[in-house]
C-alpha cells in the first residue's frame, strides 16, 4: 500500500500539518495577547447575568440589584472574567453583614476552589474585627501585606466603595466610607501573579456588593489613586490578625457591640410546642432558631422542627446561620406552623445548623417539613423556573421529589448536572402545595448549587452512548469490511497479474516453440519420400506438436481473459470459445442473455469465467458438439451460467468427475454457487452455475462512493488493462 | 563570463519537512520528562485562616522546603464541617497527592476515610488527635499535643490562680474528639489530687459555635453565680466563656483558662487569664518530617507528642510563645 503513499504525498502531508499547527499557535497567541489586554470597556458587570459567575462556598443571591452572600463561611467567593487579564481595575460598593469578618474584591485570581485561601491571586477588603483595609495575596494560604486602619472605624451594615488595581506588579486599593474619608493603601509586589479574574469574597461574615464594575488600567490610573510615590514593596504581617492590636478599645469594640444583642425572651417556646396551639386562632408566640433559608421564605430552626416566617419585618438582613429571635403569630397547617406578621431581631451569627439525613420515604412523611435536611436520589429532569429559579425532578426508588433553587451561577452550572447523576441534596424539606404543585410528597428547597452534589455519574449505558456505540461499531465492521474487500481486490489484481504473465510466458516461449516444431515437421514431411515408414511417424509427431500448440492456445486464452471487465462475462467467454475452437466453423457458439444485466465483482466474474472456460475447453476437447450454448441469466438476487453442448454426453456420477469437474466445483464454492451438471449420452451436457449476488443497491451506493484517493482509480486503471 | 546555475531536481524529501516539527516535538517531550515534579502532600486542618492552624501551615512549609516538598493547604471553610474535611482526604486520593497530614475534626467519622487512603498506600500523619487505628508499618504516623501535659498545666494554673481552693466550672467537653476527652480527664485528675479543695461546680458539654458556646456560658454564669473560675477546654468555648464574661461584667472576677490560642489580645489585656497553647508550629513541622522520612520509607517513630505551653499576660511576648504564633508559611523574598 504505501506504493500509493510516496514520498512527496508525504512531504505535503507533513508540511500541512505542519501549517495547521503554526496557525493554531500563532491563533492561541493572538486570543491570549487580545485577552491579556483585560475588559477593554469600564462596562458595569451586569449582576443579573448570573451565567458569568462561578460560585466557590457561600450562598449567593442577587437582592434588589445587588448580589448577597448570606453565608458565614471563611472566604466564600464568586469569580467572573478571564484568567489572561492582567491590567485591570474592579471597583465595587461593599457592605459587611456581620461582624469579625471581611468582605472585599479579588483580583488576577485562578486556580480557585472551594476553601478559605484556596485561589492564588490578590484580596482587599475592609474588616471590622480590626478596622482596617487589608490587602494581601493568597497561594492557598494567606499572605497579608496590609491592615490600614480605616478612619473612624469600619461598621458593618455600611457602605463602603472598593476600589481595587493592579498595574505590573503594584496592587493599589482604597476604601471610602460614606462619610467621604478615603483611605489608600499600595505595595508593589516583585513576583506577582500577572494575571487572572476578579471576584467578590469574604470571610468569616455575610456581604453584599453592588456596582460593581471592571475596566483595564493604565499607569495614569494607578498615578490617580496613589500619585508618583513609588509603593513599598510587599512585606507580609509575621503574626495572625489580631496578635498585636495597635488599640484595644478598637479592638474590642466590635465584640462588645455585639454582646449587647445577645439578651433572648426566657419565655420563647420550641417550634415543635407550636403544634400544640389552638388549629383555629393564630396564638402571638415568640421563638428562636437559626435561619436555614433566607429566600424564597425565611425559614428557621431550632432543635425540635423547622418553621417558614414569610413576610418578616427586620431592619438587618439575614443571613443563614444567623440566630434569631421572631415574634408573631403562629398558624398551623396540615402538617407544620408558619409565623404570620413576625418582627424577627437578630441574635447573633455563626451558628449553621447541620442537616439531618433522610430517605426520600421519610421525608414525604411530613416529619421533616421545615427542617434542613440532606437527601439522596438520581436526577430524572432539570428545566428553568421563573426569575432565574431551576427545578430538578429527583427519583429515589418509591419517592420522586423537586428541588428548587436559584443562586447565582446556578444556571452556568446547572449544564454540569446529567440527567440519572445520583445527587446528594441539602436543603429545607417542604410539603407546601404552592412548591410540590401537588405533583410529589414533598420538595426540597436548595440555598445554593453547591448544596447540591454528584455522588456518582449516570450510567453508562445511557441512549446515548448506545446508539453512539452502535454507530462506532457499524462504522467498524463498515471499515472492516471495505478493507477485507480492498485486500481482496487487490489479491484478485496480483492473481490476474500473475496469470497475464504466464499467459505472456507460455505465448512467447511454448507456443512460438510448437509452431516452429510443427513448421519443421511439415518442412521435414514434405520432403519425407512418399510410402517411407518414416511418414506415419511425423504424421503422429505433426499431431503431437498441432495439438500442444493448441493446448498452449487454449491456455493463453483461459489465462488472458482480455476483455472481462471491459467487455463483460459473456462476451468474454464467447471469445474464449471462438479462441478454443480455433474459428472452427463446425462448431456453432450461440450466446444468450436475459434479465438486467448488472456490474458483477471481478471476484465473481473471474471464477464464472473459469469454469465457463474450463467447462467449454471440456465440451470441445471431448464432446464433439456442433453447437455451443452460452447462457447467463439474471435474476434479482442470482446470476446462472449454463454452458450447453449438444455433443456426445456422458453419464454423470462421482466417479465419472474428473480433475475438470472438480476444480469447477470448488470454484463454484469458492463464490457460493449451486454447480450442477447435466448430461445425457447422446444427447449432450449442460452445466449450471447459480450465484448469489451482492445487494444491488449497496453496491450501487459503494459505487457512487467519491473516493478521495487517487490509488482506487489507478486500481481500477489497472484492473481493466 | 558564464554563470551556471544549479537546479536540484530531486523530490522534497520528507525528512526536510518533518524534521523542525519532529525535532520540536522531542525537544518538547524530553523537556516534560527531565520537569520532575515535587511530589504534593495535602495538609487539611480542621479550618484554617486562624491563629491556631495557619502556624500548623508555616511549620509544615518550613519542613516541606527543606524535604522538597510541595504543600496543598486546605480545610473546611465552616468550624464542624466534617463532610467538607473528608472531601478533602478524597480531593487529595483523587488528584494523587504523596501524602495527607489531616487535623480530624472528629475521631470516628475520620477513620474510614484514613483506612481508604491507606489502602491506596498513601502515607497519613494525622495531627492533634488518634483515631484508633494503630501506627506503624501502614504508613500512619501521629504528631499529637500533649493533652495530658495541657490538662495538668490547666489544673495547676487553677490551683495557683484560686489558691488551692474554690469552685470552677468545666465547659466545652467534646465526646467526639479524643483529644479533647484526654485533656478534661487529665486536667480532673490532676485537679483532684493536687487541688483537692476545688470543686467542680458544673460542667457543659461543647457546642459547633461560638455563639453557642456563649449562650451556655451566659447560662452557666446565670445559674452558678458563685464559681470563680471557668476552664475552656476548646477554641470555640474559650471564645464564649470571654464574650459572656464579657456580658455580664465578670472578665475581672472569675478567671478564665481556655485552650487553644486564638483569642490573643484578651489575654494581653487580662480578660482572659491564659490559655493552653498548642505549638502547632511545631507540629507542622514535625508532621511534615514524619511524611518525608514515611515517603522515603526511613520512618522510625511513627508517633510524637509535643508538649503544648501556657500562654500568660507574662509571656505572650517571649520569643517562644511568637515562634508558636509564627505564620510566615511562605519562602523568604
Amino acid at each position: 500500500m504505501m506504493r500509493f503513499f510516496n514520498k512527496r504525498k508525504l512531504a505535503i502531508a507533513a508540511t500541512s500539518v505542519a501549517i495547521s499547527l503554526l496557525f493554531a499557535v500563532v491563533g492561541v497567541q493572538v486570543f491570549r495577547s487580545i485577552s491579556r489586554r483585560g475588559p477593554l470597556r469600564g462596562d458595569m458587570i451586569a449582576l443579573e447575568k448570573r451565567n458569568d459567575w462561578q460560585a466557590f462556598g457561600g450562598t449567593w443571591q442577587l437582592v434588589n440589584g445587588a448580589m448577597r452572600n448570606n453565608s458565614d463561611e471563611r472566604g466564600a467567593k464568586l469569580m467572573n472574567g478571564s484568567t489572561y487579564w492582567m491590567n485591570y481595575m474592579v471597583q465595587a460598593d461593599v457592605l459587611l453583614l456581620g461582624e469579625y469578618g471581611d468582605a472585599g474584591l479579588i483580583i488576577r485570581a485562578s486556580d480557585e476552589e472551594e476553601g478559605v485561601d484556596a485561589y492564588h491571586g490578590y484580596m482587599a477588603g475592609v474588616r471590622d474585627l480590626d478596622d482596617t483595609l487589608i490587602l494581601g495575596r493568597a497561594d492557598y494560604g494567606w499572605r497579608e501585606y496590609v491592615a490600614k486602619a480605616v478612619s473612624p472605624r469600619v461598621y458593618s451594615q455600611q457602605w463602603y466603595h472598593l476600589k481595587f488595581l493592579a498595574y505590573g506588579c503594584v496592587l493599589a486599593v482604597s476604601a471610602t466610607a460614606p462619610s467621604g474619608s478615603t483611605t489608600t493603601a499600595a505595595i508593589e509586589d516583585p513576583g506577582c501573579v500577572p494575571s487572572g479574574r476578579f471576584g467578590l469574597k469574604s470571610y468569616n461574615t455575610g456581604a453584599q456588593w453592588r456596582n460593581v464594575e471592571v475596566r483595564s488600567a493604565t499607569s495614569q490610573d494607578l498615578n490617580a489613586m496613589i500619585g508618583y510615590t513609588h509603593p513599598p514593596f510587599a512585606s507580609p504581617l509575621q503574626l495572625p490578625t489580631g496578635a498585636y492590636p495597635t488599640a484595644y478599645d478598637k479592638y474590642f469594640e466590635p465584640f462588645h457591640r455585639d454582646l449587647l444583642e445577645h439578651h433572648t425572651d426566657v419565655n420563647a417556646q420550641t417550634i415543635s410546642s407550636l403544634r400544640l396551639l389552638s388549629p383555629n386562632t393564630p396564638a402571638p408566640v415568640t421563638v428562636n432558631g437559626v435561619v436555614t433559608l433566607t429566600s424564597p421564605v425565611l425559614f428557621v430552626q431550632d432543635s425540635s422542627g423547622g418553621l417558614a416566617i414569610p413576610n418578616i419585618q427586620t431592619n438587618v438582613p439575614l443571613e443563614i446561620g444567623d440566630e434569631i429571635e421572631a415574634k408573631g403569630d403562629a398558624e398551623l397547617h396540615d402538617f407544620s406552623s408558619i409565623l404570620r406578621n413576625a418582627d424577627v431581631r437578630l441574635l447573633w451569627s455563626h451558628t449553621p445548623v447541620l442537616p439531618v439525613s433522610v430517605t426520600a420515604s421519610q421525608a414525604a412523611t411530613g416529619d421533616f417539613d421545615a427542617k434542613f435536611v440532606e437527601i439522596r436520589g438520581r436526577l430524572v429532569e432539570k428545566h428553568s423556573g421563573p426569575g432565574g429559579t431551576f427545578i430538578l425532578t429527583i427519583d429515589d426508588g418509591s419517592q420522586s421529589f423537586l428541588a428548587i433553587g436559584g443562586s447565582a451561577g446556578s444556571v452556568a452550572s446547572l449544564r454540569l448536572l446529567k440527567d440519572r447523576s445520583r445527587l446528594r441534596l441539602r436543603g429545607i424539606c417542604s410539603v407546601d402545595p404552592s412548591y410540590t404543585r401537588d405533583l410529589t410528597a414533598f420538595a426540597i428547597l436548595l440555598p445554593s448549587f453547591s448544596d447540591i452534589e454528584v455522588i456518582e455519574g449516570p450510567p453508562w449505558w445511557s441512549a446515548g452512548h448506545i446508539i453512539a456505540l452502535t454507530i462506532g461499531s457499524l462504522i467498524v465492521v463498515v471499515a472492516g469490511l471495505t478493507i477485507f474487500i480492498y485486500i481482496e481486490r487487490w489479491r484478485m489484481q496480483a492473481v490476474l497479474e500473475e496469470r497475464e504473465r504466464l499467459a505472456h510466458e507460455i505465448h512467447d516461449t511454448l507456443a512460438q516453440s510448437f509452431a516452429g516444431l510443427g513448421f519443421q515437421l511439415e518442412a521435414i514431411h514434405n520432403a519425407a519420400i512418399k510410402g517411407s515408414s518414416i511418414l506415419s511417424q511425423l504424421n503422429v509427431a505433426r499431431n503431437m506438436a498441432r495439438n500442444s500448440h493448441d493446448e498452449a492456445r487454449r491456455s493463453i486464452a483461459g489465462l488472458h481473459p482480455e476483455h472481462l471487465e471491459s467487455m463483460g462475462l459473456l462476451p468474454a467467454l464467447e471469445n474464449c470459445a471462438h479462441r478454443i475452437t480455433d474459428g472452427s466453423s463446425s462448431i456453432a457458439v450461440k450466446t444468450i442473455s436475459s434479465g438486467s444485466e448488472t456490474a458483477l465483482p471481478l471476484r465473481i466474474a473471474d471464477s464464472l469465467f473459469r469454469i465457463g472456460y474450463e467447462a467449454i475447453a471440456n465440451a470441445v476437447r471431448h464432446a464433439h458438439p456442433t453447437n455451443l450454448t452460452l447462457s447467463l441469466v439474471y435474476q434479482k438476487s442470482t446470476l446462472e451460467l449454463i454452458v450447453a453442448d449438444d455433443g456426445s454426453g456422458f453419464l454423470v456420477s462421482s466417479q465419472s468427475a474428473g480433475f475438470g469437474i472438480r476444480g469447477m466445483s470448488k470454484r463454484a464454492a469458492s463464490i457460493s454457487a449451486r454447480f450442477t451438471i447435466r448430461s445425457v449420452p447422446g444427447e449432450g451436457t449442460a452445466i449450471h452455475v447459480v450465484v448469489p449476488l451482492p445487494l444491488s443497491s449497496l453496491r450501487a451506493f459503494w459505487e457512487r462512493i467519491p473516493w478521495p484517493f487517487s490509488w482506487r482509480k489507478q486500481l481500477h486503471e489497472r484492473a481493466n488493462y | 563570463m558564464e554563470i551556471v546555475v544549479f537546479y536540484r531536481t530531486s523530490r522534497i524529501s520528507p525528512w526536510r519537512v518533518l524534521h523542525v516539527p519532529v525535532l520540536l516535538l522531542v525537544a518538547m517531550l524530553a523537556g516534560l520528562g527531565c520537569q520532575r515534579a515535587r511530589p504534593v502532600i495535602a495538609v487539611i486542618p480542621r479550618t484554617c485562616g486562624t491563629a491556631l492552624w495557619e502556624s500548623e501551615h508555616a511549620g509544615a512549609a518550613v519542613a516541606a522546603r527543606s524535604s522538597d516538598l510541595d504543600i496543598y493547604w486546605n480545610a473546611p471553610m465552616r468550624d464542624g464541617d466534617i463532610e467538607a474535611q473528608i472531601s478533602l482526604v478524597e480531593k487529595a486520593v483523587a488528584r494523587g497527592y504523596a501524602g495527607i497530614i489531616i487535623s480530624p475534626i472528629e475521631t470516628l467519622p475520620m477513620r474510614t476515610p484514613i483506612e481508604h487512603v491507606l489502602a491506596h498506600g498513601i502515607p497519613v500523619v494525622v495531627v492533634g488527635t488518634e483515631l484508633g487505628i494503630p501506627s506503624g508499618g501502614n504508613r500512619l504516623a501521629y504528631v499529637l499535643n500533649d493533652e495530658e501535659a495541657g490538662g495538668r498545666m490547666a489544673a495547676r494554673r487553677i490551683g495557683l490562680i484560686l489558691h488551692g481552693q474554690g469552685s470552677i466550672a468545666i465547659l466545652g467537653i467534646d465526646p467526639h474528639l479524643m483529644s479533647n476527652i484526654t485533656r478534661q480527664r487529665s486536667f480532673e485528675t490532676t485537679l483532684a489530687h493536687e487541688f483537692p479543695r476545688i470543686r467542680v461546680a458544673a460542667r457543659r458539654l461543647g457546642l459547633s459555635s461560638i455563639p453557642q458556646e456563649q449562650q451556655a456560658a451566659e447560662e452557666l454564669i446565670y445559674k452558678e453565680g458563685n464559681i470563680d473560675a471557668i476552664v475552656a477546654l476548646s477554641l470555640a468555648s474559650t471564645h464564649g466563656a470571654y464574650y459572656a464574661l464579657v456580658e455580664f461584667g465578670k472578665a475581672k472576677t472569675i478567671k478564665l483558662v481556655g485552650f487553644d490560642q486564638d483569642l490573643l489580645p484578651p489575654i494581653r489585656a487580662g480578660g482572659i487569664d491564659s490559655v493552653v497553647a498548642q505549638n502547632t508550629f511545631e507540629i507542622g513541622r514535625l508532621a511534615m518530617g514524619l511524611m518525608d522520612r514515611e515517603l522515603h520509607g526511613t520512618a522510625g517513630t511513627t508517633k510524637v507528642v509535643v508538649a503544648p505551653v501556657l500562654m500568660t499576660r507574662e509571656n505572650i511576648d517571649s520569643p517562644e510563645i511568637r515562634q508558636i504564633l509564627n505564620v510566615v508559611w511562605w519562602p523568604a523574598q
